[in-house]
């Protein structure tokens, strides 16, 4: 077993710097995306910013994955650290399957998994992209692995574990707190089948309870009871977290929907535009049902694993939820494409399953066969789905990953901030980071920029001249200018204000122009 | 008409019990008197009765003149077992007490002793015992409190706190008052920091050990099968002891549940352990109109009036192998005691103890008694066994505690003057390097219904738990030595940080409450937001987890219609803050004040618990 634990522990290192190492040569390339940026921004604001980073630290979400990072932002101050915490973060996943399935499976299922975390394009995205979709996934197979040894262990520990890392999963990405929704009709059925009848069936037995007061009441009594102890803390701690929002933010939501604290916000309205602005085209791979077609194209595994479990209602039922979720998510949140995280939460899924049943099939030979083939098929689909996403972030990865060459979707960020850093070092600068986050994260001198996180931020858009020597103004030409105040409707507006105020221009490109406030 | 020939004659016992019985007198030494009234062959009521239809006549002699001087030559243990006293020299005749007025062995022993006759009194076996331990019992009580103390000083409770550590604490008053006068709002920032970390890590850990206890909760210690294998004829003598004041409502309850008992009955050797004060109690037992199963043991007048001293002091008359403590209102599961067997045989020699879990019968009767229940459901259903799994010394709860009888001994049995004698034993066996295993097996007892009962109890916990606390950490660095890094923190946020927690929380509570409900600019100016934050993070999150850590209370019992009172956990915590007050009050000016609880207000009926 110690040397087992000793061969995992140089698997993941070598995974670890692998990943890093892939990581640090697609950033060198250029590539980069919105979350590690929006980390970035954040993580430097506490290092280095001045005002209430008290907030910032507390209400920047997804709060756990900006944690990763901020974590490894104190090894690196540029842009690497969520590369780093992507890159070990993935090897970590890795850890927990291959420790988990050695505990119950042999050695080919252990290259099986290495196989798959060295070339499938969709764990390399996580690894390399500086995401945190690795927490969520940890997470999420940490809570099935529980749910999992519940239903066999009957133990109050394993669902008050797995309500612990539902806690975790919601904080990594807030959507999967839809997934307990489909998690009522499955603690129901757990509690018929745990009340002491001679019936086998499940409707009958459904039958029989409502039809006893005594046993009506028990079933009542132990359903609700496993509801509590499950989702309890995940609705506490939500509950929790949107009073710290109100106290600090004065919005129950503002961690969900100011893009000041969340990346997603201006990425989901950018893809809304996408959408809207392209009539149909997206439609055919984005209705409901072919959702979960295509979630199965792209993990073939997970048939294969409830084939396994076809015996078992609960566990079935279980291996289903996460469909009824993707398809929840897509009625949802209609407005955006479907992640690639929401795709890889099946293979982890389907490996998870196919580790727990595997040794109750005869044909070993067969099904190791079947189950190398379909590894095989699913990098394959990870390669197809990766290179046809909608999503900008992963396009681009997939593009930087395939042809190795520079990457200048962050060229104007990149050179805006480079105007920025050769600014005076006492010039204060007015930067409304809800969408010049990017830029921030490129640049150097923090304190010098005005941002809306401090108390005189307001101040400064009402009067620049007042309070800083620079701002920073997304021209019209920049994709997300509606989402800012400080465009060039806002150097109008300024202007007719104050008559008095000129404007020099120091730096322009085609996204952002840098203003000099000449008259105070 | 001797006294046996008399009882099978009125057809109180046949001669085949008269045979048992004196097998029963030969084997254990005690009269044959002794034996009939206390193993259930006849009650004290029919006894007298006998007695008095043979023309015997009963007297008062709880008044009766002694002679130092007569007393000094015999031996407690031996009036004990004989149930006679002789008082005096009167006429050139030994005034004697004797229950049995034909025991011969007695006789010829004040005879041969004195070189006279006796002139024999007849009394009631308990007055006859009452007056012997209250007359020769003074060395055997002086040894029940003073014995830990003088062999082994530095674990007994009689000094509250050491120089060093009243040292400890007035460097630490006086640092925080100079800081609070060079610098008030830091200092405060500081202590409020500190107190809000360590409530939340204090619960935080609660939560990991009922995690680790919750692992294992399907784990059976002893299997049916294992039971099966007991067999009747290889039990060694089981000590019961039931320490009682004033439980004159709880006797005849007490005897059905001793009946219950799987475990023959001429092995169990059960002492209802009274004191010398506690007439009310004596007086059911004297009237009781069905046979007894237990013999009375009287604890001379001595203080501090404490249950362990109690313990000690019948500890000197027990006879077997293991030895256990029953509160007089508990139910324990009827195949405990075979469980304990079992286990001790199948668990290493350096396993000195084993606990039971505890719960409570009326567990519905209102809101403290479910609550009540939910707390001793987590406690020792998931918190002892998490501490056995990790190896941390584990407090003993109050009853249903087996122990080895030799090792008890060896250890220097219970401090009389720590008011949680159970939990310091646990910590004090751990220290010397012995072992305490749970049992699946369940003792329910009466929860507390009345707030101010509970909070009488509770304050006395706390007490004993700071009481503990203070003399296990006179010396930090030796109880590592002894108990290990992992032993040590596990002591200190189990035992040290219990009491702890409950005294900071209305603190806390007051500094959310001000924050957050009143809007008190005050409290905003003292504490930088960051703090508030923290604080009240703290706060919520302890409480959250709280509440979580009693709603897994629920499962392994299948209480589940108390799994929504769990949400109560914070109100409750607030009684458990002003017990936590009293408590330390209590511990500062009477430490070794025992504050009563008292038993037998329950309105439920408590079945006896037969596991099938």
């Amino acid at each position: 077993m110690k040397s087992r634990n000793v061969l995992f522990l140089i698997i993941t290192a070598i995974l670890a710097i692998y990943y890093v190492y892939c990581g640090i040569y697609l950033n060198n390339l250029g590539y980069s995306n919105a979350e590690s940026l929006f980390y970035i921004e954040k993580a430097k604001i506490i290092f280095e910013g001045l005002g209430n980073r008290i907030k910032v630290m507390g209400l920047t979400s997804p709060i756990l994955p900006f944690y990763g990072t901020f974590l490894f932002s104190s090894i690196d101050k540029g842009v690497l650290a969520p590369v780093i915490a992507s890159g070990i973060g993935t090897a970590l996943l890795f850890y927990v399957m291959a420790r988990t399935l050695m505990q119950r499976t042999g050695f080919f299922y252990l290259i099986l998994l290495v196989l798959l975390f060295l070339f499938h394009p969709g764990i390399m995205y996580i690894a390399c992209s500086g995401k945190g979709i690795y927490l969520s996934l940890i997470f999420f197979f940490l809570f099935f692995l529980n749910i999992l040894k519940f239903y066999r262990s009957n133990t109050t520990f394993h669902i008050s574990i797995a309500s612990i890392c539902l806690v975790v999963l919601v904080f990594c990405d807030y959507k999967f707190i839809w997934l307990t929704l489909f998690f009522i009709p499955l603690i129901l059925s757990i509690a018929i089948q745990s009340l002491n009848l001679s019936e086998k069936e499940s409707i009958f037995r459904l039958f029989l309870s409502f039809n006893s007061p005594s046993l009506r009441r028990k079933l009542f009594s132990k359903t609700f009871a496993l509801y509590i102890i499950l989702f309890i803390l995940p609705i506490a701690s939500i509950v929790c977290y949107k009073l710290l929002n109100l106290t600090h933010a004065n919005d129950l939501n503002y961690f969900l929907e100011s893009p000041y604290a969340t990346w997603n916000v201006l990425q989901d309205k950018l893809q809304y535009d996408q959408i809207a602005t392209s009539g149909t085209s997206f439609l055919p791979s984005e209705i409901s049902l072919l959702i979960s077609i295509k979630a199965l194209m792209f993990c073939p595994m997970i048939l294969v694993a409830i084939y396994l479990f076809k015996d078992s209602t609960y566990q079935i039922l279980t291996i289903l939820t996460p469909f009824a979720f993707i398809e929840f998510l897509h009625i949802k949140y209609s407005e955006v494409f479907l992640n690639y995280e929401y795709y890889m939460i099946f293979i982890v899924l389907a490996y998870l399953c196919i580790m727990f049943k595997i040794h109750v099939v005869r044909r070993q030979g067969f099904i190791k066969f079947l189950l190398f083939a379909l590894l095989i098929v699913q990098i394959f689909t990870g390669y197809y789905f990766l290179k046809n996403s909608n999503v900008l972030d992963e396009k681009n990865f997939f593009v930087a990953l395939r042809d190795r060459k520079t990457d200048f979707s962050q060229q104007q960020n990149l050179d805006a901030a480079a105007a920025l850093n050769s600014l005076p070092t006492n010039g204060k600068v007015l930067v409304d980071d809800a969408i010049a986050y990017p830029v921030v994260a490129y640049s150097i001198h923090t304190q010098q920029l005005t941002m809306p996180y401090q108390d005189e931020f307001a101040g400064a858009l009402e009067s620049p001249e007042k309070y800083v020597d620079y701002m920073l103004v997304a021209t019209a030409k920049n994709q997300n200018t509606g989402y800012t105040q400080i465009n060039n409707k806002y150097v109008d507006i300024i202007k007719l204000n104050n008559n008095h105020l000129r404007l020099r221009t120091m730096y322009q490109n085609d996204d952002w122009v840098i203003y000099q406030i000449v008259s105070r | 008409m001797s006294i046996p020939e008399l009882l099978i004659s009125e057809g109180f016992i046949t001669p085949d019990d008269r045979e048992r019985i004196e097998n029963l007198s030969a084997r254990t030494g005690q009269s044959f008197i002794k034996v009939a009234l206390n193993f259930g062959y006849i009650s004290r009521k029919n006894y007298e009765r006998i007695l008095t239809n043979a023309d015997y006549k009963i007297e008062e002699v709880r008044t009766e003149a002694f002679d130092t001087e007569v007393l000094k030559k015999i031996d407690l243990r031996f009036a004990d077992e004989q149930l006679a006293l002789p008082l005096r020299i009167e006429n050139g005749q030994v005034v004697t007490l004797m229950s049995d007025p034909s025991n011969q062995l007695f006789i010829d022993f004040v005879k041969f002793t004195y070189n006279y006759e006796p002139r024999i009194i007849i009394a009631s076996d308990l007055d006859i015992l009452w007056l012997s331990h209250k007359l020769l019992g003074e060395s055997y009580v002086k040894s029940a409190v003073y014995e830990l103390m003088n062999n082994d000083a530095s674990s007994s409770a009689i000094v509250t706190f050491t120089t060093a550590q009243l040292i400890f604490i007035f460097v630490i008053i006086g640092i925080v008052a100079i800081g609070l006068v060079v610098s008030f709002k830091n200092t405060s920032i500081i202590i409020n920091l500190i107190i809000s970390s360590f409530f939340l890590v204090a619960i935080v850990f609660k939560l990991f050990l009922a995690l680790v206890g919750s692992r294992f909760e399907l784990h059976q210690a002893v299997t049916k099968e294992e039971l099966r294998q007991v067999v009747d004829d290889e039990v060694p003598i089981y000590t019961i002891l039931l320490p009682v004041y004033k439980e004159d409502k709880l006797i005849k309850k007490l005897i059905w549940n001793l009946q219950s008992i799987d475990y023959p009955r001429e092995k169990l050797d059960i002492k209802l352990v009274i004191e010398e004060d506690d007439d009310k109690t004596l007086n059911a037992v004297r009237n009781l109109d069905f046979p007894a199963i237990f013999e009375v043991v009287i604890v001379p007048f001595h203080m501090p009036k404490t249950k362990p001293k109690a313990c000690n002091y019948a500890l000197h008359f027990a006879k077997g192998k293991y030895l256990t403590i029953y509160d007089a209102e508990d139910i324990p599961d009827t195949d405990q005691l075979k469980k304990v067997v079992a286990l001790f045989h199948k668990l290493p020699e350096n396993y000195i103890c084993i606990q039971c879990a505890l719960n409570y019968f009326n567990r519905n009767e209102n809101f403290l008694t479910r609550m009540f229940t939910l707390e001793y459901s987590y406690w020792f259903d998931y918190m002892l066994p998490g501490l056995d799994t990790l190896d941390i010394p584990i407090p003993l709860g109050g009853t249903s505690n087996h122990f080895k009888l030799d090792q008890l001994v060896e250890l220097g049995a219970w401090d009389p003057f720590n008011v949680t004698e159970d939990a310091d034993l646990g910590v004090r066996a751990y220290a010397k390097g012995h072992k305490i295993a749970i049992v699946n097996s369940t003792t329910y007892e009466e929860a507390n219904n009345e707030p101010f009962n509970w909070i009488r109890q509770r304050s006395r916990w706390i007490k004993g738990y700071m009481q503990t606390y203070l003399v296990h950490m006179r010396n930090p660095a030796t109880l590592i030595k002894k108990i290990g890094w992992r032993g040590f923190l596990g002591f200190n946020f189990f035992i040290g940080a219990t009491p702890v927690t409950f005294l900071v929380y209305p603190l806390l509570l007051a500094i959310f409450i001000m924050y957050l409900v009143f809007d008190l600019s005050g409290i905003r100016t003292l504490f930088p937001d960051w703090v508030l934050f923290m604080a009240i993070f703290n706060l919520m999150v302890g409480n959250i987890l709280m509440i979580y850590v009693n709603m897994m209370a629920v499962f392994k019992r299948r209480f589940y219609e108390l799994i929504l009172f769990s949400i109560a956990n914070p109100v409750y915590w607030l009684m458990h803050s002003i017990a936590a007050y009293l408590g330390l009050y209590e511990l500062i000016v009477k430490p070794f004040y025992w504050q009563k609880t008292n038993h037998g207000i329950s309105k439920v009926n408590n079945p006896v618990n037969v596991v099938k």
